[in-house]
Protein backbone atom coordinates (compact mmCIF):
# COMPACT_ATOMS: atom_id res chain seq x y z
CA UNK A 1 0.00 0.00 0.00
CA UNK A 2 1.34 2.86 -0.77
CA UNK A 3 2.73 5.35 1.99
CA UNK A 4 4.19 9.28 2.49
CA UNK A 5 7.62 7.71 4.11
CA UNK A 6 8.54 11.25 4.26
CA UNK A 7 5.64 11.86 6.94
CA UNK A 8 6.55 8.25 8.51
CA UNK A 9 9.89 9.74 8.78
CA UNK A 10 9.14 13.07 10.01
CA UNK A 11 6.62 11.49 12.91
CA UNK A 12 9.67 9.99 13.80
CA UNK A 13 11.94 12.91 14.29
CA UNK A 14 8.88 15.05 16.03
CA UNK A 15 7.36 11.29 18.06
CA UNK A 16 9.37 11.31 21.78
CA UNK A 17 7.88 7.55 21.80
CA UNK A 18 10.77 5.69 20.75
CA UNK A 19 10.54 3.59 17.69
CA UNK A 20 11.52 -0.51 16.84
CA UNK A 21 12.16 -1.70 13.95
CA UNK A 22 14.33 -5.24 14.49
CA UNK A 23 14.74 -6.97 11.44
CA UNK A 24 13.04 -9.64 12.12
CA UNK A 25 11.17 -12.50 10.07
CA UNK A 26 12.79 -15.66 11.70
CA UNK A 27 11.40 -15.67 15.29
CA UNK A 28 7.63 -15.66 13.19
CA UNK A 29 8.79 -19.39 12.27
CA UNK A 30 7.97 -20.38 16.09
CA UNK A 31 4.71 -18.71 15.96
CA UNK A 32 4.13 -20.17 12.34
CA UNK A 33 5.27 -24.05 13.23
CA UNK A 34 7.80 -23.89 10.19
CA UNK A 35 11.39 -24.41 9.28
CA UNK A 36 13.49 -21.98 7.78
CA UNK A 37 13.21 -24.22 4.71
CA UNK A 38 10.03 -23.61 4.75
CA UNK A 39 10.40 -19.75 4.67
CA UNK A 40 13.15 -19.59 2.09
CA UNK A 41 11.44 -21.08 -0.43
CA UNK A 42 7.72 -20.41 0.20
CA UNK A 43 6.42 -17.10 0.26
CA UNK A 44 3.07 -17.93 1.87
CA UNK A 45 5.21 -19.07 5.05
CA UNK A 46 7.29 -16.21 5.07
CA UNK A 47 4.18 -14.15 4.84
CA UNK A 48 2.17 -16.00 7.39
CA UNK A 49 5.47 -15.04 9.66
CA UNK A 50 6.16 -11.95 9.18
CA UNK A 51 2.36 -11.28 9.57
CA UNK A 52 1.87 -12.88 12.73
CA UNK A 53 5.04 -11.05 14.26
CA UNK A 54 3.32 -7.87 13.18
CA UNK A 55 0.19 -9.14 15.13
CA UNK A 56 1.99 -10.43 18.12
CA UNK A 57 4.29 -6.93 18.67
CA UNK A 58 2.18 -3.66 17.69
CA UNK A 59 5.06 -1.57 18.74
CA UNK A 60 6.56 -2.92 15.36
CA UNK A 61 7.78 0.15 13.38
CA UNK A 62 7.83 -1.42 10.45
CA UNK A 63 8.06 -4.82 8.71
CA UNK A 64 11.07 -6.05 7.62
CA UNK A 65 10.81 -8.89 5.01
CA UNK A 66 13.77 -11.52 4.66
CA UNK A 67 17.22 -10.60 4.28
CA UNK A 68 18.45 -13.62 2.26
CA UNK A 69 22.16 -12.85 0.97
CA UNK A 70 21.95 -15.89 -1.69
CA UNK A 71 18.98 -15.75 -3.46
CA UNK A 72 20.65 -12.55 -5.94
CA UNK A 73 23.74 -14.89 -6.40
CA UNK A 74 21.16 -17.92 -6.96
CA UNK A 75 18.97 -15.68 -9.43
CA UNK A 76 22.67 -15.36 -11.83
CA UNK A 77 23.53 -19.19 -11.46
CA UNK A 78 24.90 -19.74 -8.54
CA UNK A 79 24.48 -22.98 -6.53
CA UNK A 80 23.10 -22.42 -3.36
CA UNK A 81 22.86 -24.86 0.08
CA UNK A 82 19.48 -25.32 1.23
CA UNK A 83 19.45 -26.59 4.64
CA UNK A 84 16.08 -27.31 7.36
CA UNK A 85 16.86 -24.88 9.87
CA UNK A 86 19.93 -23.03 8.05
CA UNK A 87 20.12 -19.53 6.24
CA UNK A 88 20.94 -20.46 2.20
CA UNK A 89 24.32 -19.85 1.54
CA UNK A 90 26.39 -19.62 -1.57
CA UNK A 91 28.21 -22.80 -1.86
CA UNK A 92 30.88 -21.78 -4.80
CA UNK A 93 31.99 -19.21 -6.96
CA UNK A 94 29.62 -18.50 -10.60
CA UNK A 95 33.24 -16.73 -11.90
CA UNK A 96 36.68 -17.26 -11.23
CA UNK A 97 37.94 -14.27 -13.30
CA UNK A 98 36.89 -11.15 -14.93
CA UNK A 99 36.80 -12.37 -18.51
CA UNK A 100 33.87 -14.32 -18.11
CA UNK A 101 31.95 -11.13 -16.74
CA UNK A 102 30.92 -10.59 -20.17
CA UNK A 103 29.15 -13.71 -20.31
CA UNK A 104 26.81 -13.03 -17.23
CA UNK A 105 23.25 -13.02 -18.14
CA UNK A 106 21.61 -10.26 -15.73
CA UNK A 107 18.74 -12.31 -14.36
CA UNK A 108 15.22 -11.47 -15.04
CA UNK A 109 13.34 -10.35 -12.35
CA UNK A 110 11.60 -13.19 -10.83
CA UNK A 111 14.10 -15.68 -11.79
CA UNK A 112 15.52 -18.01 -8.93
CA UNK A 113 13.81 -17.40 -6.00
CA UNK A 114 13.34 -14.05 -5.91
CA UNK A 115 9.64 -14.43 -7.42
CA UNK A 116 9.44 -15.92 -3.58
CA UNK A 117 10.14 -13.14 -2.34
CA UNK A 118 8.74 -10.62 -4.25
CA UNK A 119 5.28 -12.46 -3.94
CA UNK A 120 5.57 -12.61 -0.14
CA UNK A 121 6.49 -8.78 -0.36
CA UNK A 122 3.07 -8.01 -2.24
CA UNK A 123 0.88 -10.44 0.32
CA UNK A 124 2.56 -8.12 3.09
CA UNK A 125 2.21 -4.74 1.54
CA UNK A 126 -1.29 -5.78 0.54
CA UNK A 127 -2.38 -7.05 3.95
CA UNK A 128 -0.31 -5.33 6.65
CA UNK A 129 -1.36 -1.56 6.38
CA UNK A 130 -0.73 -0.32 9.70
CA UNK A 131 3.10 -0.03 8.88
CA UNK A 132 5.46 0.65 6.00
CA UNK A 133 6.96 -2.90 4.46
CA UNK A 134 10.27 -3.22 3.92
CA UNK A 135 11.86 -5.78 1.36
CA UNK A 136 15.13 -6.72 1.48
CA UNK A 137 17.96 -6.91 -0.80
CA UNK A 138 21.32 -7.36 -0.73
CA UNK A 139 23.88 -4.80 -1.93
CA UNK A 140 26.78 -4.65 -5.45
CA UNK A 141 29.89 -5.17 -3.46
CA UNK A 142 28.33 -7.95 -1.29
CA UNK A 143 26.67 -9.73 -4.79
CA UNK A 144 30.22 -9.46 -6.13
CA UNK A 145 31.49 -11.02 -3.41
CA UNK A 146 29.39 -13.94 -3.53
CA UNK A 147 29.23 -14.29 -7.50
CA UNK A 148 33.66 -13.99 -7.77
CA UNK A 149 34.18 -14.69 -4.18
CA UNK A 150 34.59 -12.69 -1.59
CA UNK A 151 38.07 -13.21 -0.80
CA UNK A 152 39.11 -13.05 -4.20
CA UNK A 153 36.88 -9.94 -4.34
CA UNK A 154 38.57 -8.49 -1.65
CA UNK A 155 41.84 -8.71 -3.69
CA UNK A 156 40.15 -7.60 -7.13
CA UNK A 157 39.88 -3.81 -6.37
CA UNK A 158 43.50 -3.82 -5.50
CA UNK A 159 45.41 -5.26 -8.84
CA UNK A 160 41.89 -5.48 -11.01
CA UNK A 161 39.98 -2.68 -10.50
CA UNK A 162 38.57 -2.18 -13.75
CA UNK A 163 37.72 -5.89 -13.71
CA UNK A 164 35.83 -5.53 -10.38
CA UNK A 165 33.79 -2.18 -11.72
CA UNK A 166 32.45 -4.25 -14.78
CA UNK A 167 31.12 -7.11 -12.27
CA UNK A 168 29.54 -4.28 -10.04
CA UNK A 169 28.05 -2.78 -12.71
CA UNK A 170 26.15 -6.39 -13.58
CA UNK A 171 25.23 -6.44 -10.22
CA UNK A 172 24.03 -2.65 -10.16
CA UNK A 173 21.67 -3.19 -13.05
CA UNK A 174 20.07 -6.36 -11.59
CA UNK A 175 19.46 -4.83 -8.11
CA UNK A 176 18.16 -1.49 -9.44
CA UNK A 177 15.39 -4.02 -10.97
CA UNK A 178 14.97 -5.91 -8.23
CA UNK A 179 14.53 -2.99 -5.89
CA UNK A 180 11.88 -1.13 -8.44
CA UNK A 181 10.20 -4.64 -8.30
CA UNK A 182 9.41 -4.30 -4.32
CA UNK A 183 8.14 -1.12 -4.91
CA UNK A 184 5.97 -2.27 -7.48
CA UNK A 185 4.75 -4.85 -5.48
CA UNK A 186 3.83 -2.43 -2.96
CA UNK A 187 6.74 -2.10 -0.21
CA UNK A 188 7.34 1.27 1.05
CA UNK A 189 10.76 0.55 1.33
CA UNK A 190 13.87 -1.59 0.73
CA UNK A 191 16.94 -2.93 3.00
CA UNK A 192 20.15 -3.23 1.46
CA UNK A 193 22.17 -5.28 3.11
CA UNK A 194 25.96 -4.95 2.26
CA UNK A 195 28.49 -6.53 4.72
CA UNK A 196 30.95 -7.20 2.88
CA UNK A 197 31.55 -3.14 2.30
CA UNK A 198 32.26 -3.09 6.16
CA UNK A 199 35.77 -5.17 5.59
CA UNK A 200 37.10 -1.81 3.03
CA UNK A 201 38.86 1.51 4.10
CA UNK A 202 36.46 4.17 3.44
CA UNK A 203 38.01 5.52 -0.01
CA UNK A 204 37.29 1.93 -1.30
CA UNK A 205 34.12 1.83 0.50
CA UNK A 206 32.88 4.69 -1.93
CA UNK A 207 34.40 3.94 -4.63
CA UNK A 208 33.52 0.16 -5.16
CA UNK A 209 30.41 0.02 -3.16
CA UNK A 210 28.51 3.77 -1.82
CA UNK A 211 28.98 5.04 -5.51
CA UNK A 212 26.86 1.84 -7.09
CA UNK A 213 24.05 1.81 -4.06
CA UNK A 214 23.41 5.65 -4.48
CA UNK A 215 22.26 4.49 -8.18
CA UNK A 216 20.10 2.10 -7.07
CA UNK A 217 18.72 4.64 -4.18
CA UNK A 218 18.93 7.49 -7.33
CA UNK A 219 16.55 4.62 -9.23
CA UNK A 220 14.14 3.63 -6.35
CA UNK A 221 13.97 6.16 -3.99
CA UNK A 222 11.03 8.95 -3.77
CA UNK A 223 8.29 10.78 -1.07
CA UNK A 224 6.86 6.84 -0.86
CA UNK A 225 9.40 4.90 -1.13
CA UNK A 226 12.61 5.16 0.87
CA UNK A 227 16.10 3.34 0.84
CA UNK A 228 17.78 1.96 4.46
CA UNK A 229 21.70 1.00 3.94
CA UNK A 230 22.49 -1.60 5.89
CA UNK A 231 26.21 -2.43 7.00
CA UNK A 232 27.31 -4.61 9.62
CA UNK A 233 30.56 -3.80 9.86
CA UNK A 234 32.98 -1.74 11.82
CA UNK A 235 31.79 1.30 9.97
CA UNK A 236 32.84 4.09 12.29
CA UNK A 237 35.45 5.35 9.32
CA UNK A 238 32.59 4.37 6.63
CA UNK A 239 29.37 6.92 7.85
CA UNK A 240 30.72 9.79 5.26
CA UNK A 241 30.55 7.09 2.70
CA UNK A 242 27.30 5.39 3.23
CA UNK A 243 25.68 8.89 3.73
CA UNK A 244 27.16 9.73 0.03
CA UNK A 245 24.53 6.83 -1.35
CA UNK A 246 21.64 9.28 -0.66
CA UNK A 247 19.92 6.77 1.41
CA UNK A 248 17.21 8.00 3.49
CA UNK A 249 18.13 5.77 6.52
CA UNK A 250 20.86 3.43 8.00
CA UNK A 251 21.15 0.55 9.88
CA UNK A 252 24.33 -0.40 11.83
CA UNK A 253 25.58 -3.59 13.40
CA UNK A 254 26.31 -4.40 16.59
CA UNK A 255 30.31 -3.62 15.52
CA UNK A 256 29.73 -0.33 16.32
CA UNK A 257 29.25 1.74 19.15
CA UNK A 258 26.28 4.10 18.22
CA UNK A 259 27.39 6.94 20.30
CA UNK A 260 30.20 6.90 17.61
CA UNK A 261 27.81 6.83 14.81
CA UNK A 262 24.95 9.17 15.76
CA UNK A 263 26.93 12.50 15.53
CA UNK A 264 28.13 11.72 12.65
CA UNK A 265 24.82 11.33 10.52
CA UNK A 266 22.61 14.51 9.61
CA UNK A 267 19.58 14.96 11.78
CA UNK A 268 16.94 14.44 8.66
CA UNK A 269 18.15 11.09 8.38
CA UNK A 270 17.28 7.94 9.99
CA UNK A 271 19.38 5.84 11.56
CA UNK A 272 18.92 2.43 12.74
CA UNK A 273 20.31 -0.05 15.23
CA UNK A 274 22.26 -2.26 16.74
CA UNK A 275 21.47 -4.46 19.25
CA UNK A 276 23.74 -7.52 18.94
CA UNK A 277 21.26 -9.86 17.15
CA UNK A 278 23.52 -13.19 18.62
CA UNK A 279 24.92 -12.95 21.57
CA UNK A 280 22.02 -10.66 22.82
CA UNK A 281 19.21 -11.08 21.67
CA UNK A 282 19.55 -15.16 20.61
CA UNK A 283 21.94 -15.78 23.34
CA UNK A 284 20.90 -13.58 25.84
CA UNK A 285 18.28 -13.96 28.72
CA UNK A 286 15.22 -11.39 28.86
CA UNK A 287 17.19 -9.91 31.76
CA UNK A 288 20.22 -9.50 29.65
CA UNK A 289 17.68 -8.02 26.68
CA UNK A 290 15.75 -5.71 28.93
CA UNK A 291 19.31 -4.56 30.12
CA UNK A 292 21.04 -3.96 27.06
CA UNK A 293 18.05 -2.71 25.20
CA UNK A 294 16.94 0.17 27.98
CA UNK A 295 21.18 0.75 27.83
CA UNK A 296 21.07 1.34 24.23
CA UNK A 297 17.85 4.13 24.52
CA UNK A 298 19.15 5.63 27.56
CA UNK A 299 22.68 6.18 25.65
CA UNK A 300 21.22 7.61 22.48
CA UNK A 301 17.79 9.45 23.91
CA UNK A 302 19.34 12.92 22.75
CA UNK A 303 18.99 11.58 19.24
CA UNK A 304 15.41 12.02 17.51
CA UNK A 305 16.39 10.42 14.35
CA UNK A 306 17.59 7.24 16.50
CA UNK A 307 15.73 4.04 15.97
CA UNK A 308 15.90 1.24 17.75
CA UNK A 309 16.74 -2.21 16.13
CA UNK A 310 18.98 -5.36 15.74
CA UNK A 311 21.98 -5.31 14.80
CA UNK A 312 21.35 -7.53 11.82
CA UNK A 313 18.25 -9.87 10.91
CA UNK A 314 17.63 -11.80 14.27
CA UNK A 315 18.54 -15.64 13.88
CA UNK A 316 16.21 -18.55 13.85
CA UNK A 317 16.21 -20.45 17.14
CA UNK A 318 15.22 -16.86 19.12
CA UNK A 319 12.86 -17.60 21.35
CA UNK A 320 9.46 -15.57 21.89
CA UNK A 321 10.32 -14.98 25.65
CA UNK A 322 13.52 -13.29 24.09
CA UNK A 323 11.49 -10.82 21.35
CA UNK A 324 8.90 -10.36 24.24
CA UNK A 325 12.16 -8.63 26.55
CA UNK A 326 12.77 -6.40 23.81
CA UNK A 327 9.61 -4.74 23.44
CA UNK A 328 8.94 -4.83 26.87
CA UNK A 329 11.82 -2.80 27.74
CA UNK A 330 11.25 -0.41 24.74
CA UNK A 331 7.45 0.05 26.36
CA UNK A 332 8.65 0.72 30.01
CA UNK A 333 11.15 3.25 28.38
CA UNK A 334 8.87 5.31 26.45
CA UNK A 335 6.21 4.52 29.98
CA UNK A 336 8.74 6.93 32.15
CA UNK B 1 70.64 -5.70 7.22
CA UNK B 2 71.10 -7.38 4.56
CA UNK B 3 69.74 -5.04 1.43
CA UNK B 4 67.18 -7.52 -0.24
CA UNK B 5 65.36 -8.79 3.08
CA UNK B 6 64.85 -5.01 3.32
CA UNK B 7 63.41 -4.70 0.27
CA UNK B 8 61.63 -8.24 0.84
CA UNK B 9 59.99 -7.11 4.27
CA UNK B 10 58.79 -3.90 2.25
CA UNK B 11 57.50 -6.41 -0.15
CA UNK B 12 55.34 -8.06 2.29
CA UNK B 13 54.09 -5.41 4.20
CA UNK B 14 52.93 -3.48 0.85
CA UNK B 15 51.36 -7.17 -0.78
CA UNK B 16 54.11 -6.34 -3.49
CA UNK B 17 53.70 -10.21 -4.79
CA UNK B 18 55.59 -10.18 -8.35
CA UNK B 19 57.34 -7.51 -10.75
CA UNK B 20 54.22 -8.20 -12.64
CA UNK B 21 51.46 -7.28 -10.13
CA UNK B 22 50.03 -3.99 -11.03
CA UNK B 23 49.77 -3.58 -6.99
CA UNK B 24 50.61 -1.16 -4.67
CA UNK B 25 50.75 1.55 -7.36
CA UNK B 26 53.60 2.98 -5.94
CA UNK B 27 56.31 -0.53 -6.82
CA UNK B 28 54.67 -0.37 -9.66
CA UNK B 29 57.58 -2.21 -12.19
CA UNK B 30 59.42 -3.48 -9.27
CA UNK B 31 60.28 -6.82 -7.96
CA UNK B 32 58.31 -8.30 -5.35
CA UNK B 33 58.32 -11.27 -2.79
CA UNK B 34 58.50 -14.15 -5.44
CA UNK B 35 61.48 -12.61 -7.28
CA UNK B 36 63.54 -11.37 -3.93
CA UNK B 37 63.01 -14.44 -2.08
CA UNK B 38 65.15 -15.99 -5.17
CA UNK B 39 67.41 -13.63 -4.84
CA UNK B 40 67.70 -14.61 -1.07
CA UNK B 41 68.62 -18.00 -1.53
CA UNK B 42 71.02 -17.41 -4.67
CA UNK B 43 72.65 -14.78 -2.63
CA UNK B 44 73.56 -17.61 -0.23
CA UNK B 45 71.46 -16.27 2.52
CA UNK B 46 70.24 -18.80 4.85
CA UNK B 47 66.44 -19.52 4.20
CA UNK B 48 66.03 -19.16 7.78
CA UNK B 49 66.84 -16.04 7.92
CA UNK B 50 65.14 -15.30 5.37
CA UNK B 51 61.87 -15.90 6.98
CA UNK B 52 62.87 -14.51 10.33
CA UNK B 53 64.30 -11.17 9.03
CA UNK B 54 62.79 -10.79 6.16
CA UNK B 55 59.45 -12.08 6.09
CA UNK B 56 57.93 -12.25 9.48
CA UNK B 57 59.06 -8.56 10.05
CA UNK B 58 56.54 -7.44 6.99
CA UNK B 59 53.92 -9.68 8.28
CA UNK B 60 54.46 -8.34 11.50
CA UNK B 61 54.52 -5.29 10.59
CA UNK B 62 51.09 -5.17 8.53
CA UNK B 63 49.48 -6.80 11.09
CA UNK B 64 49.66 -4.54 13.15
CA UNK B 65 48.82 -1.91 11.00
CA UNK B 66 45.36 -3.34 10.45
CA UNK B 67 44.96 -4.05 14.19
CA UNK B 68 45.50 -0.01 14.18
CA UNK B 69 42.65 0.61 11.47
CA UNK B 70 45.38 1.77 9.40
CA UNK B 71 44.51 -0.56 6.72
CA UNK B 72 42.35 -2.80 5.87
CA UNK B 73 40.85 -6.50 4.61
CA UNK B 74 41.81 -5.73 0.89
CA UNK B 75 45.86 -4.54 1.70
CA UNK B 76 45.99 -7.59 4.55
CA UNK B 77 45.03 -10.39 2.23
CA UNK B 78 47.74 -8.65 -0.27
CA UNK B 79 50.32 -9.22 2.12
CA UNK B 80 49.29 -12.50 2.77
CA UNK B 81 49.46 -13.81 -0.99
CA UNK B 82 53.06 -11.82 -0.71
CA UNK B 83 53.95 -13.68 2.04
CA UNK B 84 52.35 -17.55 0.65
CA UNK B 85 54.38 -16.48 -2.80
CA UNK B 86 57.63 -16.13 -1.11
CA UNK B 87 56.81 -19.25 1.37
CA UNK B 88 56.50 -21.36 -1.93
CA UNK B 89 60.79 -20.87 -2.62
CA UNK B 90 61.06 -22.14 1.17
CA UNK B 91 59.09 -24.58 0.65
CA UNK B 92 61.87 -27.05 0.38
CA UNK B 93 63.71 -26.16 2.99
CA UNK B 94 60.82 -26.74 5.44
CA UNK B 95 60.74 -30.41 4.10
CA UNK B 96 63.94 -31.09 4.70
CA UNK B 97 63.77 -29.80 8.49
CA UNK B 98 66.39 -26.96 7.67
CA UNK B 99 64.36 -24.56 8.36
CA UNK B 100 61.67 -25.05 11.59
CA UNK B 101 57.98 -24.05 11.70
CA UNK B 102 57.09 -22.35 15.22
CA UNK B 103 54.51 -25.41 14.91
CA UNK B 104 51.35 -26.46 12.92
CA UNK B 105 47.86 -24.78 13.10
CA UNK B 106 45.04 -26.67 11.51
CA UNK B 107 41.97 -24.84 10.66
CA UNK B 108 38.62 -25.11 9.29
CA UNK B 109 35.32 -23.64 9.08
CA UNK B 110 32.93 -25.43 10.83
CA UNK B 111 30.72 -27.86 9.62
CA UNK B 112 27.43 -26.00 8.19
CA UNK B 113 29.18 -23.21 6.91
CA UNK B 114 30.79 -22.18 3.73
CA UNK B 115 31.87 -18.93 4.64
CA UNK B 116 35.67 -18.59 4.53
CA UNK B 117 36.75 -14.85 4.46
CA UNK B 118 37.90 -14.83 8.23
CA UNK B 119 39.15 -18.22 8.14
CA UNK B 120 41.18 -17.47 5.05
CA UNK B 121 42.43 -13.98 6.90
CA UNK B 122 43.39 -15.80 9.55
CA UNK B 123 45.20 -18.90 7.90
CA UNK B 124 46.85 -16.50 5.45
CA UNK B 125 48.44 -14.71 8.74
CA UNK B 126 48.98 -17.44 11.01
CA UNK B 127 51.08 -18.93 8.07
CA UNK B 128 52.89 -15.37 7.50
CA UNK B 129 54.24 -15.92 11.17
CA UNK B 130 56.22 -18.97 10.78
CA UNK B 131 53.52 -21.38 11.42
CA UNK B 132 52.81 -24.49 9.43
CA UNK B 133 48.86 -24.60 8.46
CA UNK B 134 46.78 -26.62 7.77
CA UNK B 135 44.20 -25.58 5.71
CA UNK B 136 40.88 -27.98 5.92
CA UNK B 137 39.05 -25.57 4.06
CA UNK B 138 34.90 -24.88 4.70
CA UNK B 139 32.13 -27.06 6.33
CA UNK B 140 34.41 -29.24 8.23
CA UNK B 141 33.25 -32.03 10.23
CA UNK B 142 34.40 -33.34 13.83
CA UNK B 143 36.26 -36.57 11.86
CA UNK B 144 38.31 -34.41 9.31
CA UNK B 145 39.68 -32.24 12.61
CA UNK B 146 40.56 -35.63 14.24
CA UNK B 147 41.98 -37.22 11.55
CA UNK B 148 44.17 -34.67 10.72
CA UNK B 149 45.21 -34.44 14.36
CA UNK B 150 46.37 -37.76 13.78
CA UNK B 151 48.59 -37.13 11.75
CA UNK B 152 49.88 -33.84 13.37
CA UNK B 153 49.35 -34.77 16.93
CA UNK B 154 51.12 -31.47 18.21
CA UNK B 155 49.20 -29.07 16.24
CA UNK B 156 46.47 -26.32 17.73
CA UNK B 157 43.27 -26.14 15.83
CA UNK B 158 41.25 -23.38 14.52
CA UNK B 159 37.43 -23.17 13.94
CA UNK B 160 35.70 -20.43 12.25
CA UNK B 161 32.03 -20.03 11.96
CA UNK B 162 30.28 -16.85 10.78
CA UNK B 163 26.74 -17.73 11.28
CA UNK B 164 24.52 -17.66 14.15
CA UNK B 165 22.97 -20.82 13.28
CA UNK B 166 26.23 -22.95 12.76
CA UNK B 167 28.15 -21.35 15.72
CA UNK B 168 26.45 -24.18 17.85
CA UNK B 169 27.99 -26.67 15.79
CA UNK B 170 31.07 -25.50 17.35
CA UNK B 171 30.66 -27.27 20.69
CA UNK B 172 30.46 -31.03 19.32
CA UNK B 173 33.77 -30.60 17.57
CA UNK B 174 35.29 -28.95 20.58
CA UNK B 175 33.87 -32.08 22.77
CA UNK B 176 34.84 -34.58 20.18
CA UNK B 177 38.14 -32.65 19.98
CA UNK B 178 38.80 -32.48 23.67
CA UNK B 179 38.11 -36.04 23.56
CA UNK B 180 40.77 -37.63 22.36
CA UNK B 181 43.08 -35.35 22.30
CA UNK B 182 42.59 -33.20 25.73
CA UNK B 183 46.04 -31.31 25.80
CA UNK B 184 45.16 -29.65 22.17
CA UNK B 185 44.49 -26.06 22.51
CA UNK B 186 41.57 -24.96 20.27
CA UNK B 187 41.02 -21.30 18.99
CA UNK B 188 37.75 -20.05 17.50
CA UNK B 189 37.28 -17.01 15.87
CA UNK B 190 34.16 -15.40 13.97
CA UNK B 191 31.94 -12.45 13.76
CA UNK B 192 28.94 -13.99 16.48
CA UNK B 193 31.31 -15.44 18.57
CA UNK B 194 32.89 -14.21 21.95
CA UNK B 195 35.02 -15.00 24.76
CA UNK B 196 31.76 -15.66 26.61
CA UNK B 197 30.68 -18.05 24.12
CA UNK B 198 34.25 -19.57 23.75
CA UNK B 199 34.12 -20.51 27.82
CA UNK B 200 30.59 -22.12 26.95
CA UNK B 201 32.09 -24.84 24.49
CA UNK B 202 34.83 -25.35 26.03
CA UNK B 203 37.69 -23.90 23.93
CA UNK B 204 40.66 -22.54 25.09
CA UNK B 205 40.26 -19.19 22.81
CA UNK B 206 38.86 -16.69 21.24
CA UNK B 207 40.47 -14.35 18.24
CA UNK B 208 38.40 -11.27 17.67
CA UNK B 209 41.39 -10.57 14.59
CA UNK B 210 44.05 -12.28 13.27
CA UNK B 211 46.49 -10.80 15.35
CA UNK B 212 45.08 -12.22 18.19
CA UNK B 213 45.13 -15.84 17.17
CA UNK B 214 48.98 -15.47 16.29
CA UNK B 215 49.80 -13.54 19.42
CA UNK B 216 47.72 -16.65 21.02
CA UNK B 217 49.98 -19.23 19.27
CA UNK B 218 53.20 -17.75 19.96
CA UNK B 219 52.22 -17.46 23.45
CA UNK B 220 51.79 -20.94 23.53
CA UNK B 221 55.26 -21.74 21.46
CA UNK B 222 57.15 -20.14 24.22
CA UNK B 223 55.20 -22.13 27.77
Amino acid sequence: MKMDMTGWRDSIFTNPEKRAVPVMTYPGLQLAGKSVLDMVTKEEVQYECVKALSEKYPAVGAITLIMDLSVEAEAFGSPVNFSENEIPTVSKRLIDSFEQVVNLKIPAIGDGRTKIHLNAARLAAENITTRPTFGGIIGPYSLAGRLYDITEMMTAILIEPEGAHELLSICTSFLKGYALAFKNAGCNGVLIAEPAAGLLADYQCEEFSSQYVKQIVDFVQDDNFMVVLHNCGNTVSLVESMLKTGAAGFHFGNAVDMCEILPQVPSNRLVFGNLDPAGVIKNGTPEIIKAKTTELLTRTSQYNNFVISSGCDIPPGTTIQNIDAFFEAIAEYNKD
Amino acid sequence: MNEILEKLTTCIEFGKINQKSPFPPSMRGEVGADELTKQALEAGIKPTIILENGLIPGMNAVGLKFSQGKVFVPEMLMAAKAMSTALVHLKPFFQSGEVKRKGTFIIGTVFGDLHDIGKNLVAMTVEGAGWEVIDLGVDVKSETFLDTLGKYPDSAVGISALLTTTMANMESVVRNVKEKYPSTKILIGGAPLNTEFCNKIGADFYSRDPQGAVAYLNNLQNC
